[in-house]
């Protein structure tokens, strides 16, 4: 579905990602891991064709993704359609009067039959149905959160890309997001730190060190299972206990059970 | 300490400059205070007078239209009032474009703890919302298959004004929160 090829980055000269090369099959549940700064969030922009590399290819369904191509009216008009990209913002996201309009945005944009039924569907899935009225900012965030899945669900992406879809949530609503994207029939990326999330959001993970290369590339429980790599990606520590009189040290994930 | 006062005494003499691009009413001296700083460029003399012509621009035009009109309508010559005002806001903004490249602010403002601090928070604060604002623009990038309508454009410019708008009075709140704690406002 999608390829990237020795992609670097850089930010007025600031290192973000380097020597990335990957592979994504349709249908592919990927969860990327890394500590904050990593270049997490600049590789799901990459992919949603947001940033363009500062060396390397991507190509998106045998499609090179890049700023010329997608001045492409027929290109850029299917790319959109397909890939959508959930930012770690929701208020970023959303813009419209009501929760309505905001859902409708892309489906109207596209032309698409039926909005309205489209509209009433997602907001119902995704629970908001009662909110169609409101405007969007008058939302909590897990409920923006919902409202920006069901806009970017309207459109019916063949790729979904979450960036730290559950940073902000509490546990009632991550349990909820986490059920859903399960049980989500498309491909996704979603980037996390957090370890014990990561088997639920994915099957294969991709790891981004410190140094903002691809550290790993395999089945999360390979990932899971190996502490050396877990502490060069810093997303696992040793510290110090005390137990009555006997201090030790050895290694955590807090957020891993 | 060598570079912290030589950071110091630039700030002193651009703080002089300002002054003297202020007060000075004749044409030719400020056309010569203007070759002087971007002699003083050397070779980034191209890159700070494109960014002083892209900054001022928009803002010179409108103010030398009003001048010129303004002209018209008491039969007056705008020409020098014209030259003046134009060539004092290139020297002004040349001047200040050259010192920020060349002055380390943190280190410039150095001699006072307060200075410094409140240097700091603007700076994060800056840095923050820019980053905020690029992810909205992003954001409707990414939402917009075909090229948003002009409304589309104004609820989003909306939109993002309104959040960095709530976020900033928050972020204020907190800091001077976090400068009561730390006894900032302490006599």
């Amino acid at each position: 579905m999608l390829e990237l090829r020795d992609v670097d980055h850089r930010f007025n000269g600031n290192l973000a990602l380097e020597s990335v090369s990957l592979r994504v099959s349709a249908g592919e549940r990927v969860v990327l891991l890394g500590t904050n700064g990593s270049g997490k969030s600049t590789l799901l922009k990459i992919l949603d064709g947001l940033l363009t590399p500062t060396h390397g290819s991507y190509r998106y369904q045998g499609e090179d993704i890049s700023p010329k191509r997608l001045r492409e009216r027929g290109l850029n008009l299917r790319f959109r359609r397909e890939v959508v990209l959930l930012f770690q913002n929701p208020d970023a996201m959303l813009f419209n009067p009501t929760v309505f309009d905001e859902i409708a945005f892309g489906p109207r944009q596209l032309r698409m039959p039926d909005v309205e039924e489209r509209v009433r569907h997602w907001a119902q899935t995704v629970g908001v149905a009662a909110h169609l009225h409101k405007p969007p900012f008058s939302l909590s965030g897990g409920e923006k959160q919902k409202v920006c899945l069901a806009a970017l669900l309207a459109v019916e992406p063949r790729l979904l890309l979450l960036d730290e879809p559950t940073s902000a949530l509490d546990p009632r609503s991550t349990g909820w997001l986490v059920d859903f994207l399960a049980g989500l029939r498309i491909t996704t990326i979603t980037t996390t730190h957090n370890l014990s999330l990561a088997p639920e959001l994915g099957r294969r993970a991709l790891v981004l060190g410190e140094n903002h290369r691809l550290l790993h590339d395999g089945p999360i429980e390979g990932l899971l299972g190996n502490l050396d790599l877990l502490l060069a990606a810093n997303l696992a520590h040793v510290h110090k206990h005390r137990h009555g009189a006997v201090e030790h040290r050895h290694w955590h994930a807090h957020d891993w059970q | 300490m060598h570079r912290a006062n030589h950071h110091q005494a630039l700030l002193l003499a651009y703080a002089g400059a300002i002054l003297t691009a202020t007060l000075v009413h004749e044409p030719r001296h400020l056309a010569l205070g203007l070759l002087l700083v971007l002699i003083l460029a050397g070779r980034q003399i191209t890159r700070i007078l494109l960014r002083t012509l892209r900054v001022v621009l928009l803002f010179n035009l409108t103010v030398s239209l009003g001048y010129v009109l303004l002209a018209l309508l008491r039969h007056i010559s705008p020409w020098d009032t014209l030259i003046l005002i134009n060539l004092r806001v290139l020297t002004l903004t040349c001047l200040t474009f050259l010192f920020i490249a060349r002055v380390n602010l943190f280190q410039a403002l150095g001699f006072s703890r307060t200075l410094t601090w409140l240097l700091v928070l603007a700076y994060s604060q800056a840095l923050a919302l820019k980053q905020v604002h690029e992810d909205f623009r992003l954001a409707l990038v990414s939402r917009t298959p075909i090229r948003p309508s002009l409304r589309d454009r104004y609820r989003a410019s909306a939109a993002a004004a309104a959040w960095l708008l709530d976020k900033g009075l928050a972020g204020a709140h907190q800091t001077a929160l976090a400068l009561r704690s730390r006894g900032f406002f302490d006599a």
